[in-house]
Formats: structure tokens, C-alpha cells, sequence
């Protein structure tokens, strides 16, 4: 693994996430609005009460907004607008609370699912790709095994893999630690940010926890409650 | 990936042939089934005739098997519960304007249906006469051939086997309820008063029940016979209804369900017989009873017998539809069904029994002896003994008989 | 791409229910009114509906179809929350299911083949009653089943029917995500209240349960005032049912009763809706005494009762299901049967001889028409389904879907059948095939999306989130993650569809003229054929058939995740084999 994946793409700018004047409406109400920047490697943590919001946020940037949902304002990855993307163009991963992997494929098989195409020049190089990533965060030899026979933290780790293997311009992150327990917590979210930062991009946090705040180091914007 | 793209494109595939398999096997398309008889294809005949007896299905397919074999001729038996539904559909093709690509070829059919059909000038007219064989059936010494409940048959229809109205009882049910089996109306009056439950007859829009209703009036008057053999007029229904109605009134509330309920088909009448919940009925087809007591569908101590005061006698025809598009095969067909060797099987009691409507003296010494049965069955009617014949009254008695009874009993639905 | 096409698939099968049904409509308006141009009448007018209601007998015609069908539904109803009381705290709750579940399938003609079998005069229960009184001649005139004046033979085949629809529509209510933690907590707090279980189901649970079933029985509602097979076999016919009435009146051979099966088509039409209003009084009627008696605070609800009445509708159907197999099977290896005995006098393969020499072109066609039916309406579905999540429609649109989709089983069959097939013909006279696939698929689609959209609404979307973040598109989404995650709702929605297409008898019926057999039709024609034998053996032939569809659709899933296990072993073999 190495610093050049970003470079391969030909850019030398890094990712920027920028919320314009970003505003969500739930029936005429307004429920939130936000108006800031996310640089590269740099993570932005959204706390508040539950149902006020946060996770329809994320689903605004990630383009799953649906009805009651309204949002205004505009959405620009790297100075581009995405808001009139649809959103499995929008290169905007997530990582939520759950694992959610596919159970009817292998772990290595979700991991490839995530791959873009052409991205290797043949399966066995893939296969060897795959392999390597999942040895570095301590799952070596995990490839042929299926998900329901992993714990938690596992799962976890193959998730956040299998979310950056897609190569995402911006990640969002909906809680993905809280349903960890605290020893493994520490050690997948330095996992996480240290990812996050090694590829160059913006991701955005969503959590109750003030420690993961800590953690993100990065701006923190609360949302009242509504 | 491609294993699922692959299973995707089979299911497809055969959904397409399934719908296309679900067609009914003969698609024709056109007037080039006018085709002579050197150059013959496979051809293929559509026989739409009552599918409710195994018997006649089972002959139906050794004719389909001897056809194939003989002239290449594929005869597929289309299975009627009732022959007005194909009757209904010809009237409905007529409508619509289809005078050539007729579902209908063949169609098994007699007495009020082929007056129905005559009149809508469904039927193929004058092609029976042409048929070779049917001057084995001696025509002119035999005007039931021409004849259908009075109506002359112009060569529309060809004849194809006979039947006769017999009774058939339960001798152990007799014999525990201490009655003896009647052999004349006023005996079965009496009968179903001593044993009462035990008979019933099917509701008339069923030729079978129809047939009792005429039995019943011709046994009832026996002076006034002629007037049954002319068009029925209200003058002539006010002479001999009455006798009737006081008939059934009496006999009604002695009848299986008092009467309240009626079987609609005749095929119903002998599985009650086999069930045990009637111990008396009658039919057309005499030699059902002993293949129906082989195939366990009736118990052993059955018997057969024919009515003293008379049995209903008539014949039963084939008629070729007026847009039928196979027409050259279908006489094929029918003159194959006149043969000898067809119907000498049919007569046979293992096969169905259905009497032959050739007349012996026309045919050969080999022709006559196909038609030599073995020993006769326990259950079977004994021919030996005579029977005397009540021909069938003129073909507008039927539909007056039937609707006087409906409107006097109640429609039946 | 792939949206549009769902979209499209979408339209396409809201005119596929909304259509048939219309037009057969319409063929059935005009000549009620005295328009057939086909018997020369031009002319609208009022005519045939004052013969209609000139006929004798036409309201007890219409009081036999009002008492079978809302007494039966009543009844199953009932009986249906009775079991779920007595039972839906324990684990038998599934073995419930799972015996209820095959009588969902067997065609309704095969349910009242079954119940003559018996109840009749000379059936089992009969030979029972008769070995221990030493009868040994039957008595049709001193029973009561089957051809009772009073409907009471077809409503009891009706409610054997309906129960375990009811039951199961209940069942997939409870277990949606959103109603399983609001019922479990209802229950909990009724308990902690101090209600006792029953009281609990019926006060709380019920009436949450119900607002969402209630679509389903009122659809079971109009079928049982309108159906046509049941009445054919089981009732009097001084007269019959409204139904069969107009079966008879289009079958004559006197043509012009085709205008008066028409009228009185639109008189079922209307007998239905009456049902309809009947039963919702009742509902409202029963809310309001409810209501009333949820204030009084009675915290036992007939408790004992309620237990009882449960469990004896269950010993009901265990004991008539035993007997009705048993006395079937007997009947079609029998040789001799004389009543009274319990045991035939011998046994003889040869019914099974003469039903499989005749059985070939019928169950082909009824498994070529099954096949193309639900695999068919399982792909129109599922890309429905799916166009419903990628583009959501207006409301009100979503309405009038939902509304079409109920519309084939809210309006009785014999009413807009034979307008169907009057259009059909004017379409095309040889494409009988696709004509009856059509009349086949207004049937199969309701309950093939009834079954296959509880489990797709169910699904996780987070999935499809993460997929999509993946960059995969809709259609890759759906082809390489819901498909294979709902493999086991679609096999077994897939089953359905082959069992509700193998029961048709009416559409089959009339849209093939008879020219394609099929089991069931060939079952009907055979219960007024001469052989006992034969029609115990085509029974058999109606209940297995629907079986070994969901045999498939149980083993398949199972078959498909071993192939796939298969090959992601044979890969990674391969890749340890030539290393990296």
C-alpha cells in the first residue's frame, strides 16, 4: 500500500469537502443548516441529540436525501458540485454503526466488490491486493472465510476496508465505533483517521462520543436540539 | 457473474417456450392445407366430443393411434364436459366472422345440439354421403341414419354408434330392503314409495334426464304415440302432460333427496350407484356397467336390465364443423371411425360397448365375425333377451318436455 | 437505464391488472344492457335486467352467495383470531404454520373434492357412524352434507379455506420489523397491567393486526361470495349460488342467455359490494361494543374459552386433514369399497394407471402455464419493487397501484371472465396460449407481490447505501446485492405464484374454450364423471403439485449457496495453488 494510489489518479490537489450554505427542511420546518469546509485529511465531527438531523446530513452529501427530506444549497467535492449527481457516482463512501458486509459473499469477495474495475490487471493481482490490505490491519489468512464467523471488531475492519477500497473522494462516518467495545474502539478509530489521513481525503463524523471528537481533531460542529 | 447471467437467459427462454407450449398443439395457418392426397403432410384433426367416460377416451385413442398409423392423421380428442360448450363456441366463431379457421373439426354430437347447429348453419352440409362406408350402414332400409329426434340430417352429420335406455339396480340393496326391481313406470312409482331415497334421474337440460322425462311421457300414453312423432303443439302438451306431472309429483318426494337436489350430468347418477347412495339408475350406455364393475367403480352385484314397457332407442352422430380447415382429413377421419374394424372395437364390452350402427347384412363374412363377443359379464345386459324399442319422439318434444319441467320444478342451476 | 426499465416494468403491470379486468368489464356492461351485435341486438336498453329479475329464485340465489360468503368469512375470521389467542405466545405457533401452510395451496376445488370425500352420505365419517350402527346402505336423505338448502356444506368448505390464508396474512403482519417490537410491547404492558393473555390479544394486539389484514379478508370476502367451484360441487341447485347461476346462463346453448349471465354478472358485481358494506358494519359494530368493553377494565377475557375454542379449531383441522388424506388415498388404490367398511377389500394400481396415461398433456400445460406465470411475475415484480425504492411515485399514484393490485381479487371472476374472453377473441382466435397466460397472471401477480413486497420492504437499504457509496449503479445493486440477499422470499413467492396458477379453474376454463387441460380442470370434470377412484387420485395430483413447487423453492436457496460456496473454493484453490 502506498502513497502513490492518489497519485495514479493524476491529481496532485487534495480533496476538499465544502458545504455551502447547506440547509435540510422537513416538512416547511427547518431542521439544520450548515455552511463550512473540510480539508484534506482532516475530519469533521457532527454531535448532537438523536432525530435531530445528523444522519440526514450524511445522507445529503451521500445523495440518499428522500422524501419528507428538502435540502438547499449546494454540495462541491473538490470545487466540483455533486448535488445533481446521482449517488453511487458521487465517489462518497460510508461506514456505518453496522458492519453491514454481504453475507453471501466472502470477506474477500466484498473487499473486491468495492474494487473499481481495471483497477488490477488480473484477479490473482487483485487477490494478492486483497490479501495484503487485510494483513495490515491484522486479518491475514481472514480472505476465504465467511462474515457471519466474525466478531465485531472484525467485521469493523473489513468494513472500513472495504469503504476505502472504493477509493471515495470524501468518507462519512455515522457512528461507526459505538457499537464497539472499548478496547478494540481506540484501536479502529486510529485505524480509521490514520486511513483517512494516509489517502488525502476529507472525511465527515457523526457521534455522541466526546472521545471520538478528541480523536477526529478536527472542527466540531454541534446541532442544537430541535 | 456470467453463471447468473447464464441462468437468467434459460429462465427466459423457457418462458417463452412454455408459453408457446401451453398453445394447443395445432397452430394451422392456412389455406395451404389444401393439399392433395399424394403429397399428404401431417395433419392434424380437432375432436370435440364428451370427455367424461374413460371408456370412450380410451377408444377415442386407439382411433387417434390407428389413424396416425394408417393415414398420418394426428386426431386430438378435445375433452367436453358438456357438448353445448362446443357448440357454443362454433355459434361464437360464426359471430365473430371466422369461416375458416374453425377451433372445431369434428364435433361428437345428436338430437337437440344438432338442432341447434343445423339452424345456425354451423355444420358442413352433404359430405356424409360421399363417405365409402357409410352405405355399410344400409341407409335406405335404415332411416335412424338419416333421422336425428325427427330432424332429417341433410348429410351434415354421420351416424356412428346407438344406444338404448337400460336399467341397472343393486341386488343386495333390493334384496335387504325386500323390493323387487321394476319393470314398467308404474312399478318404479311404486318401487321408490317401498324403498324411498333410493333413485333419482338427472335434471333434463342433461340428455340423460331428458330421456327419462320422454320415457316416462311415451310409457304414460301409451294411446296417444302418434302425436309424439309430429312437432309438438299445446294441444298435444294439454293431452299428455298431465299424466306426467302426476307422475312425478308422486314420485319426487320418494326420490333421492326428496327431490330438492338433482344431479346435473348423468356420470353423477353412476357414481352415486358406486357409492352405494342410490340403488337404482339408468343410462344410455349398457355396456359401461360391466367395464365400470371391472375398473371397481361399481360394486359386483350390479345387474342390468331393460324396461318391459319399452327402451329408448336413437343414434348418435359425428358432425364436421361449416369452418373447419381441415376438412379433407376429417372425413378421412369419420369414414375411418365407419369402417368395420372401428366399429366392431367399439362394440367390444372390454373397450365401450357402443352398439354398431353397420348393418350386418352389408357387410362380409370376415367383417361380421369382428364382431363375435365372448362370455357375457354378470353385470351385463343380456342381448339375448328381447327389448322392445321406443324410437325417439320428434326433436321439439325434448325442448317443450324440458321447459314445461323447469317451469313447473324450478330451475336448476 | 435500469431505472427507466423498472419504471416501465412498473406501468406494465399496473395495465396488466388494471386492464383485464376493465375490459372484460365492459364486455359484460354492454350486453347486459342489450348491446351484442353477434346475436343482432343494437339497441340499449333495460330489458334484460327485468328478465333477470323476473326469475324464479334469483333472491334466494342472492341470499345463498350473501350467507355463504359473509358467514363463512365472519366465521374464519374468527376462528383465525381464536387460534392466534390461543397460541401465539408458544412455539407451536410455527408447527401451525407449517401445517396450515400446504391447505393455503390446494386448489379450492380440490378443498371441496376433499370434504366430499368425507362428509358425504357414504364417506368416511359416515362409514365411521355406520360401522358402529351396522348400517349397511347409505342414506343420502338422512344426512346433510353435501347439497344442504341451506349453503352450510359450501360455507364450511369456505372457512376451511380461509383460515389458513387469514392466518398466514396475519402472521406476516406480526412479524413485519415495524410492528414486531410495537406488539411485543403492547404485550408486555397488558401483561404488566394485569390482563391475562387473551385478554391481551384481543385488546390490544387485535386491533392494530386487523387494520392491516383487513384488505385480505375483504379480497376473501368478495372471492367467497363469488366463487364458482365450491357451490358447483358442494351446493343444492334448487337453485344454486348467484355464481354458478351465471356460470350455467353463459354456457347455454341458447346464445341470447349470454346477455342475462351478463346482467347478472353486474349483479354479483354489486352483491359483492354489499357483502363488502355487510362486513364492514359488522367490523364497526363490533369496534364500537369493543371499545365500550375496553373501559370496563375486565382483566380475564374469557380466558378458558378462548383456550378451548383455539385449540379445538386446530384438533379440527389435524382430524379432518388425517382423514380426508386417509380416506383419499385409500379411494384412489381401491378395488371394491363396500359401506360400511373402513378398509377397502383390496388394492390395485390400476386408477393410477388410467389418471397418468391422461395425466400427460394436462400437467404438462398446468406446469408449462405455472412456470412461465410466476417466474414471469416474479421478474415484473421484483423490477416493480425495485422502481419503487430507485423512483418513488406521488402518492396518490402509489395509491392507485396498491388499489389495482387488489382489484382482480376484489372483483369476482365470474363477472368480468367472459368479457375478457369475448375481447380475447376479438384480438386474436389461435393465440390461446397467451391468452390463457394472461388470465393466468391477473390472478398470480396480486399474490406474488403481496408475498415478495413484505420481504423487499423489509430489506435493509443500508445495503444498497453502501453499495451505491461503492460506485456500484442501480442496476449492479440490485443484481449483485438484493437479489442474492432475498434469494429465499423470491423462491418462495416464486412457489406461490406456480401454486395459485396450478389452482385456476374458471380462467383456464374460459380463456383456452377448453382446448388446454389442466389438472384442475381435468379435477372438476371429473367430480361430475363416473369414478370415485379417478377423482381421489386427481385430488392427490392438485395437492402435490403446489407441494413440490415449494419443495423447489425450500431446496433451491439451498443449492444456490452451495454452488456459490463451490466456487469461491475452487478460486482461492487456484490462486494458493499458483501463489503469489
Amino acid at each position: 500500500m502506498d502513497h502513490k494510489s492518489t497519485v495514479l489518479r493524476g491529481q496532485t490537489l487534495s480533496q476538499v469537502l465544502s458545504l455551502q450554505h447547506l440547509t435540510i427542511h422537513k416538512g416547511g420546518e427547518r431542521l439544520l443548516q450548515i455552511h463550512t469546509e473540510v480539508p484534506a485529511q482532516s475530519v469533521l465531527t457532527i454531535m448532537g441529540p438523536s432525530g435531530c438531523g445528523k444522519t440526514t446530513l450524511l445522507n445529503a452529501i451521500s445523495g440518499q436525501l428522500s422524501a419528507p427530506f428538502v435540502m438547499q444549497g449546494d454540495i462541491c467535492i473538490n470545487g466540483r458540485s455533486v448535488v445533481a449527481i446521482p449517488p453511487h457516482k458521487r465517489k462518497v463512501g460510508i461506514m456505518f454503526q453496522d458492519a453491514l458486509l454481504f453475507e453471501h459473499m466472502s470477506v474477500k469477495e466484498n473487499i473486491a466488490f468495492a474494487i473499481p474495475p481495471e483497477r488490477y490487471r488480473s484477479k490473482k493481482a487483485q487477490s494478492i491486493a486483497i490479501d495484503r490490505l487485510l494483513e495490515n490491519v491484522s486479518l491475514s489468512g481472514f480472505g476465504d472465510r465467511s462474515i457471519d464467523a466474525l466478531s465485531g471488531g472484525q467485521q469493523a475492519r473489513i468494513s472500513l476496508l472495504r469503504t476505502l477500497a472504493a477509493e471515495p473522494d470524501v468518507v462519512l462516518l455515522d457512528e461507526p465505533f459505538s457499537k464497539l467495545d472499548a478496547s478494540l474502539r481506540a484501536q479502529i478509530r486510529q485505524w480509521t483517521f490514520d486511513e483517512i489521513k494516509r489517502r488525502d481525503i476529507p472525511a465527515v463524523l457523526v457521534t455522541h462520543d466526546k472521545e471520538d471528537a478528541q480523536a477526529a481533531d478536527g472542527e466540531v460542529i454541534e446541532i442544537m436540539p430541535c | 457473474m456470467l453463471s447468473r447471467t447464464l441462468l437468467l437467459f434459460i429462465c427466459v427462454v423457457l418462458c417463452c417456450v412454455s408459453v408457446h407450449a401451453a398453445q394447443p398443439s395445432n397452430q394451422n395457418a392456412s389455406p395451404q392445407k389444401k393439399a392433395n392426397e399424394s403429397d399428404m403432410p401431417a395433419q392434424h384433426v380437432r375432436f370435440h366430443a364428451w370427455g367424461g367416460s374413460a371408456q370412450v377416451n380410451g377408444y377415442i385413442r386407439w382411433l387417434s393411434e390407428q389413424l396416425k398409423q394408417r393415414h398420418n392423421i394426428t386426431l386430438q380428442h378435445v375433452k367436453l364436459a358438456d357438448t353445448s360448450d362446443a357448440v357454443a363456441r362454433v355459434l361464437a366463431e360464426k359471430a365473430a366472422g371466422n369461416v375458416e379457421e374453425g377451433s372445431v373439426d369434428l364435433i361428437w354430437i345428436n338430437g337437440e345440439n344438432f338442432a341447434t347447429m343445423k339452424k345456425h348453419g354451423l355444420l358442413a352440409a352433404k359430405w356424409v354421403g360421399q363417405l365409402p362406408n357409410f352405405a355399410l350402414t344400409n341407409p335406405d332400409d335404415n332411416p335412424a341414419m338419416t333421422m336425428d329426434f325427427g330432424e332429417a340430417t341433410m348429410g351434415m352429420e354421420a351416424p356412428w354408434g346407438r344406444a338404448s335406455m337400460v336399467f341397472y339396480m343393486r341386488q343386495s340393496h333390493l334384496q335387504k330392503l325386500q323390493v323387487n326391481a321394476p319393470t314398467n313406470i308404474q312399478q318404479l312409482l311404486s318401487f321408490s314409495q317401498q324403498a324411498p331415497g333410493r333413485f333419482t334421474y338427472p335434471a333434463p337440460n342433461d340428455y340423460l334426464g331428458a330421456s327419462f322425462l320422454k320415457y316416462a311421457l311415451l310409457s304414460l300414453n301409451p294411446k296417444q304415440h302418434t302425436l309424439f312423432y309430429q312437432p309438438v303443439t299445446p294441444q298435444a302438451l294439454d293431452d299428455t302432460l298431465p299424466s306426467l306431472w302426476q307422475f312425478l309429483d308422486a314420485l319426487h318426494p320418494n326420490m333421492w333427496r326428496e327431490g330438492r337436489t338433482v344431479v346435473r350430468q348423468a356420470s353423477q347418477l353412476q357414481r352415486l350407484v358406486g357409492t352405494g347412495e342410490l340403488s337404482l339408475a339408468f343410462t344410455f350406455t349398457a355396456a359401461e356397467i360391466p367395464s365400470a364393475v371391472e375398473r371397481f367403480d361399481l360394486p359386483t352385484d350390479i345387474r342390468t336390465y331393460a324396461m318391459d314397457d319399452g327402451s329408448l332407442a336413437n343414434v348418435h352422430f359425428i358432425g364436421l364443423t361449416f369452418n373447419s380447415p381441415n376438412r379433407q382429413a376429417a372425413i378421412k377421419v369419420v369414414n375411418f371411425m365407419l369402417s368395420a374394424e372401428a366399429q366392431a372395437e367399439k362394440q367390444k364390452i372390454s373397450v365401450w360397448g357402443d352398439d354398431t350402427v353397420l348393418d350386418m347384412r352389408m357387410l362380409t363374412g370376415k367383417q361380421q365375425r369382428l364382431f363375435k363377443e365372448p362370455a357375457l359379464h354378470p353385470s351385463a345386459l343380456d342381448k339375448t333377451l328381447p327389448i322392445s324399442l321406443l324410437a325417439e319422439p320428434h326433436a321439439s318434444w325434448t325442448d317443450a318436455l324440458r321447459n314445461a319441467w323447469y317451469e313447473r320444478y324450478g330451475a336448476r342451476y | 437505464m435500469f431505472t427507466r426499465l423498472t419504471v416501465f416494468t412498473r406501468l406494465l403491470l399496473f395495465l396488466l391488472l388494471l386492464m383485464p379486468v376493465s375490459v372484460g368489464f365492459i364486455g359484460v356492461i354492454f350486453p347486459s344492457f342489450g348491446y351484442f351485435p353477434a346475436l343482432d341486438r343494437h339497441d340499449f336498453s333495460f330489458d334484460i335486467f327485468k328478465k333477470l329479475f323476473a326469475v324464479d329464485g334469483l333472491g334466494r340465489m342472492v341470499w345463498l352467495s350473501l350467507f355463504t360468503g359473509i358467514g363463512s368469512t365472519l366465521l374464519a375470521t374468527l376462528c383465525t383470531f381464536l387460534l392466534l389467542a390461543a397460541c401465539y405466545k408458544s412455539s407451536f405457533l410455527n408447527k401451525v404454520q407449517a401445517m396450515l401452510s400446504p391447505l393455503l395451496v390446494l386448489p379450492h376445488a380440490a378443498t371441496a373434492i376433499a370434504l366430499l370425500f368425507v362428509l358425504s352420505p357414504s364417506g368416511l365419517f359416515a362409514r365411521l357412524i355406520g360401522s358402529i350402527t351396522s348400517t349397511t346402505i347409505p342414506s343420502a336423505n338422512a344426512a346433510f352434507f353435501p347439497y344442504d338448502d341451506w349453503g352450510i356444506s359450501v360455507l364450511c368448505a369456505l372457512v376451511l379455506k380461509e383460515v389458513p390464508f387469514i392466518l398466514l396474512m396475519a402472521l406476516s403482519v406480526m412479524a413485519q420489523p415495524s410492528n414486531v417490537r410495537k406488539l411485543a410491547g403492547y404485550q408486555r404492558v397488558g401483561v404488566s397491567l394485569g390482563y391475562n393473555e387473551k385478554s391481551t390479544f384481543f385488546k390490544l394486539m387485535l386491533p392494530s393486526i386487523y387494520a392491516q389484514i383487513r384488505l385480505p379478508i375483504l379480497a376473501v370476502l368478495v372471492f367467497a361470495t363469488s366463487n364458482v367451484e365450491i357451490p358447483l360441487i358442494l351446493a343444492a341447485n334448487n337453485p344454486g349460488t348467484l355464481s354458478t347461476a351465471i356460470l350455467h346462463w353463459f354456457n347455454h346453448v341458447d346464445l341470447s342467455m349470454r346477455l342475462l349471465g351478463s346482467a347478472a354478472s353486474i349483479l354479483q358485481v354489486f352483491v359483492c359490494v354489499f357483502a363488502i358494506l355487510f362486513f364492514i358494519t359488522i367490523e364497526r359494530g363490533v369496534a364500537l361494543w369493543g371499545r365500550n368493553r375496553l373501559h370496563a377494565g375486565k382483566r380475564n377475557f374469557f380466558e378458558r374459552s378462548i383456550a378451548f375454542l383455539g385449540t379445538s379449531v386446530l384438533a379440527v383441522y389435524a382430524v379432518l386433514i388425517a382423514m380426508v388424506v386417509y380416506v383419499v388415498v385409500m379411494y384412489s388404490f381401491a378395488t371394491y369399497w363396500p359401506f360400511p367398511h373402513l378398509l377397502p377389500q383390496g388394492f390395485t394400481l390400476l386408477h393410477w394407471q388410467t389418471a397418468l396415461s391422461a395425466i400427460d398433456e394436462p400437467f404438462w400445460n398446468a406446469v408449462a402455464l405455472a412456470f412461465a406465470t410466476s417466474t414471469s411475475s416474479v421478474v415484473f415484480v421484483l423490477l416493480t419493487l425495485e422502481s419503487e425504492v430507485l423512483a418513488p411515485a406521488k402518492q396518490k399514484v402509489a395509491r392507485l397501484f396498491s388499489l389495482s393490485l387488489f382489484l382482480p381479487l376484489l372483483v369476482p371472476g365470474v363477472a368480468f371472465l367472459y368479457g375478457l374472453v369475448w375481447f380475447q377473441q376479438l384480438l386474436s382466435t389461435h393465440a390461446l396460449g397467451f391468452h390463457t397466460y394472461i388470465a393466468h397472471m391477473v390472478y398470480v401477480v396480486p399474490y406474488v407481490y403481496l408475498s415478495l413486497a413484505v420481504s423487499y420492504r423489509r430489506f435493509e437499504p443500508r445495503y444498497a447505501y453502501v453499495a451505491q457509496s461503492l460506485g456500484k449503479s442501480p442496476f449492479q445493486v440490485f443484481w449483485h446485492i438484493k437479489l442474492p440477499m432475498l434469494t429465499n422470499a423470491v423462491c418462495v413467492s416464486w412457489a406461490l405464484g406456480m401454486a395459485i396458477s396450478f389452482s385456476q379453474y374458471l380462467p383456464t376454463l374460459l380463456a383456452s374454450g377448453g382446448a388446454i387441460p389442466t389438472v384442475t380442470t381435468e379435477a372438476v370434470a371429473s367430480v361430475s364423471g363416473s369414478s370415485e377412484r379417478l377423482t381421489a387420485v386427481y385430488a392427490i395430483l392438485q395437492g402435490v403439485m403446489p407441494f413440490m413447487g415449494f419443495v423447489i423453492a425450500w431446496t433451491l436457496p439451498a443449492m444456490i449457496r452451495f454452488a456459490r460456496t463451490r466456487k469461491r473454493n475452487r478460486f482461492s484453490q487456484k490462486v494458493m495453488r499458483y501463489g503469489p
